[in-house]
This record gives C-alpha cells, structure tokens and sequence, in this order.
C-alpha cells in the first residue's frame, strides 16, 4: 500500500503527461462545444426572438438588429404576466419556506431519536417518489374541490408541505452533525426546540441554502399541479400564462418568446449567480 | 470529530443524555415519560400529514375509484362496477398503444440522457478545468428552464414554416419536416426535448463519479500496458456502473412523467395519439372525458406496473453495486 503522499505527489505531472494528446484534448472541445450549442443556442434564439420588432419575427439573422421590446409590451398587455409572476414567486416562496420548515423538523426527529414506528416511517417518507401526481390527481383535485380552493394560490401551495427529499437530505446531514456542540448545549440546559433552532439550524446554513435554492426553481417550474387546479388568469401561474399565447391556429411568437424569457427570467439570473450552488443542489437531489 | 456519528446513533435516546439516566426514569411519572415519547412524533406531524392526506389517501382512494363508474360531477352517483373497468381498459387499443408510446419514450431517452453523458463524461475528463468548467455551466441551463418555456421554444425552432431548424434544413434542399405533427415523428421529438433538459444533468453526475474514480487504478493499468479502450472497459464503466444504474433506474421510472408537460404543450397526444404515454392517458381520462374510473384504474394498474419495474431494478442496482467490491 502506497501511502496518501505517496500516490499524491506524483499524480499531477505524470497524468498531464498522459493527458491526451492534443488530438484527444481537441475532439473533447469539439465534442463539448456541440453540445453545449445544443443545449444554449434554443435559450438563446428565445431571447433573440423576443427582442425582434414585429415586421422581423421570421427573420434568420442571428442577432437582432434593431431591438424592440414591443413584445413583451403586447405580452404584458394581452395577459395578465405581471400578476402571474408575482404569483409564481409567491407560492415558490411559500412553497421553499413550508418545505424546509418540515424537512427541519422531519429531519431532526429522525436523526435525533429511534422511536416506535421510525424504520417504517422514514420508509414511508421515502417511497413517496414512487408514487407519479397523475396517480394521485383525481382524490386531490376532489380534496381541493371540497375544501373551495380550487382556483387560489393556496391549492398550488397545500400538497407541497412536505418533500421526501428535503427530509432525507436534512435527516442524513444533521445525522453527521457534530454530537459535542449538541452535547454542550444539552449541559447548558438547551431543549430540543432550542437545539434544533439555535445551534444545528444555523450550522447547517449551506445545506439549507442549497435546499432552497432547489425547491424554489422546482416550484417555479411546476406545471402539473397549477393546469389541474387553476381556472383563472389572475389566480394562475406564469407556466399557464405561457400556454395562453399558444393556439392551433396560430401562434404569436414574439409575444410567446417574449412571455417565455420573462418566465424564465428569474430561474436564469438565479444560475448566473449562483452557478455552482445551484448545480450541486440539482446533483445531490436526483431528478425530483 | 471522529466520535460524530457514534454519539448520534439512533439508538442514543434522550435518556441517555441524561446525567443518571436509571434514576430519571424512575421518578418520572406515565404521563411525562407518554409525553416524551410523543416528542418525535410532534416534529414529524406535519409532514407525515402531508403525505397522508395527498399521497397515501389519496392512493388509496384511488384505488376505490378503480372500481367505481363516476364522471367527477358531485351530483352524479358512484356506481359499484367491480372489475369492469379494468376488463375495459385492457381491451382498449389505445391503451396498449399508450403504453407502447411509454415504452418507446423509455428506449429513447437511454441514449440521451445516459449513453451521450457517459461519453461526454469520459472523453471530457482531461479538459483544462477552466473551459470544463464552462462547457459544464452551458450544458446544464436546459436542466433548469421551465418545461413549458423548453416546449414553447422547441416549437418555435421546429416550426414547419418558419422554425430556424426547417429553414435550415430546407437550404439544403429537404421539404419541411412536420416534427410535431407527422405521426411517425412526433414521439420521437418529444423524446428528443425530455432528453435535451437531461443531457446536462447526467454529464455532471457521470463526471463527478468519474473524478472520484482513484487515478492510481488507472495509472497502474496503463503501466501494465493497457490501451486506452481497455481502460474505460475494465475500469472505468465498471466502476461506474452503481452511478450508471442510478441514472438507469431514474430515467425509466421518472422518463415518462417527465415528457407530460411537452406532450401537453406541444402535441396533446396527437397525432392519432402517437405520442400518448400512459400519463397522457391517465390524464385524458381523468379531466378529457371525465371517467373517473378508467382513468383511477389505469392509474392503479400504471403504479402497480412501476412498483414491480422499480423493485426489479433496485435488485439489479444491489447486484451490480456488490460486484463493484
């Protein structure tokens, strides 16, 4: 066995030695740069398009030469966009804080204590990812019909109280929480309640931070639930709003660009700030 | 440090944190210990209730519904049809082929959203970190954009008329390609847009997996002589397969769901149904044609499908992570 500084040392200048050719080095950028094309250039042709006055909407150019922001202007006018982003971040908003909120509390009692039933009920909180909301949807939508919410903001925020992965996630790192801290403030006649808020919440800052980060964008993307249970326009989502410039007929695109690239706003100025944050907290939660 | 998770074994109750433990217990009365042991369960109320009251009841609930006739209006009565539901779905054809659609929705993610991330993954490895770096923040944005916006620009960019893909396809020389609204292709672009918000994705967990692969491994094989080839063959897809098998199990048990949004946005089911996948259906049944108990059964018999596809796929991930040791 070779010890750490012993296969340390030497790996940086013998794996570059290695390091592909530069043959290999540049299929690799040709490669990453086709992809990430692929994957940019739609966003990009979105933006564009957005901008382009009426009379150029079909045009090829790849960037706009005269730019104009009468779309949006007819998008904010044709329906109600502003009152629709402000409900998106509202109930994303609302949504972050009840989810972490429970997953704080969910979390702690799993880490903390082994009591009747928790093998069974960490299970159950687990297994919900298996059950797809189109299974579900028709006893919600009748739960929410019975309790008059259908059409309010409320009805999109009450099913996301919960997340089994905000819960995991928060379970598994107060799990590997410091037990010292806790122990001192335990001597220090600290309760619970007072450990949990005072000492482990803030420490765990990071995580917390990253957890936000993740249900709100997932939240402000949601398109299921706001088409099941949403009726009217001012009561709606942006996702919704988006759909209205969408017809068989004939579809306005610069508006739809438009509408789109404000419904995207937020999700984009969030990434091109916290880039890696936002990265690492998609990664660390699968695809939910 | 080191004594972190010891001390935090579940089995470390209140009690034992207790400065005399045996004494405490003694003088407490039924009550203060009831209440203590109710402590846990406090914490965990509200999301238990949660999933409770819009998971679990609501799966239960639809499994009554399964075999009830019922058309979502209060007023209208429930009837008690038994199996009949069931008898009529099977015999269905646009239920077999919703199901087919969900099977080729499947299929074709794969190579999207896992066989081109792994050999993005490997091939890209030994970019300078800086330009990695970049590449890795471009191919996630689609990740993050709303479905719908993904699906409002795709159909902009495959507009048959006036989309830039067409024009350019056009020029050189085909006829406009009816991406959405040919019945042979359809399918096949909705698969295309559900893998494009992947691709991103599974690069970066393949990546990662891929830098924690111990380089020395790979060192000492390649003084032994082995070939580049030989190398992801015998070291690296093998020490990848646990991550490869995660993506696996995610891309065939959330795939289907995932392209609800495009198929709704984008083509409604159509043409002549050729991109129905059994959300799609379950969906129709539900708020298209308000029979509730077609659309409660198929979803019994969809959740039933996906448990067992789960749990075989769990059991095959347990084997190939084993052989990984």
């Amino acid at each position: 066995m070779m010890t750490d500084a012993a296969t340390l040392a030497p790996v940086r200048p013998r794996r570059r030695a290695l390091a592909l050719s530069g043959w290999d080095t540049g299929v690799g950028h040709a490669l990453m740069i086709l992809v990430s094309l692929v994957c940019v250039f739609p966003i990009y042709w979105m933006i564009v398009t957005s901008l382009r006055p009426e009379n150029a909407i079909f045009s090829t150019r790849l960037w706009p030469d005269a730019a104009s922001l009468d779309n949006y202007a007819y998008a904010l006018r044709a329906v109600p966009m502003q009152r629709m982003l402000v409900n998106t971040f509202i109930v994303s908003a609302a949504v972050t804080a009840v989810q972490l909120l429970s997953g704080i509390l969910a979390g702690y009692a799993f880490a903390r204590w082994r009591f009747r039933g928790s093998a069974i009920l960490f299970g159950a909180v687990a297994l919900t990812w298996l059950v797809p909301l189109q299974v579900v949807m028709i006893p919600n939508y009748l739960l929410v019909a019975r309790l008059g919410m259908i059409d309010t903001l409320g009805a999109l925020i009450l099913p996301h109280i919960a997340s089994a992965f905000a819960i995991m996630l928060l379970a598994q790192s107060m799990r590997s929480f410091p037990t010292e801290v806790v122990e001192a403030a335990r001597m220090d006649g600290g309760n619970h309640w007072q450990i949990l808020w005072q000492v482990i919440a803030p420490n765990l800052r990071g995580t917390l931070a990253s957890l936000a980060i993740l249900i709100f964008i997932t939240t402000w993307n949601e398109y299921f639930w706001p088409l099941l249970l949403t009726r009217s326009p001012e009561n709606s989502v942006v996702q919704i709003g988006l759909q209205m410039f969408i017809s068989s007929e004939g579809t306005q695109w610069g508006p739809l660009m438009a509408a789109s690239t404000m419904a995207s706003l937020p999700i984009l100025l969030i990434y091109l700030v916290l880039q890696r944050q936002v990265i690492s907290s998609f990664m660390k939660s699968g695809l939910r | 440090m080191r004594l972190g998770h010891l001390h935090l074994d579940p089995t470390m109750t209140d009690f034992a944190a207790e400065p005399h433990p045996p004494r405490v217990l003694r003088r407490m009365t039924r009550a203060r210990r009831f209440r203590r042991q109710l402590v846990p369960y406090l914490y965990l109320l509200p999301a238990v209730a949660c999933f409770v009251i819009w998971i679990y009841e609501p799966l239960a609930q639809a499994f009554v519904l399964s075999f009830q006739q019922w058309n979502l209006l209060p007023t209208a009565p429930k009837t008690w049809v038994g199996l009949d539901n069931y008898r009529n779905i099977f015999d269905l054809p646009k239920f077999w082929q919703a199901l087919g659609n969900t099977w080729y929705y499947l299929v074709g993610l794969l190579p999207l959203a896992v066989l081109l991330p792994l050999v993005i993954a490997l091939f890209t490895q030994d970019l300078p970190p800086r330009s990695r770096n970049l590449y890795r923040a471009l191919i996630f944005v689609p990740m993050i954009v709303p479905p719908v916006v993904a699906a409002a620009v795709w159909r902009w960019l495959l507009d048959p008329s006036h989309g830039i893909l067409n024009l350019g396809l056009q020029g050189l020389g085909t006829k406009p390609i009816g991406f959405l609204s040919d019945p042979d292709l359809a399918l096949w672009t909705i698969t295309f847009i559900t893998g494009w918000k992947l691709i991103g994705f599974a690069t970066l967990i393949l990546s990662a997996a891929n830098a924690a692969i111990d380089e020395s491994l790979v060192e000492a094989a390649r003084l032994d002589g082995a070939s580049n080839w030989e190398i992801i063959r015998d070291i690296r897809l093998p020490l990848l397969s646990p991550t490869l098998m995660l993506l696996i199990l995610m891309v065939v048990l959330l795939g289907a769901q995932w392209s609800f949004s495009y198929i709704h946005v984008l083509t409604e089911g159509g043409p002549l149904g050729s991109t129905t996948n059994i959300y799609y259906l379950l969906w129709q049944f539900g708020f298209g044609s308000l029979s509730v108990g077609w659309s409660s059964a198929s979803a019994v018999i969809l959740f039933v499908g996906f448990g067992l596809l789960a749990a075989a796929l769990f059991a095959l991930k347990a084997k190939v992570t084993f052989h990984d040791d």
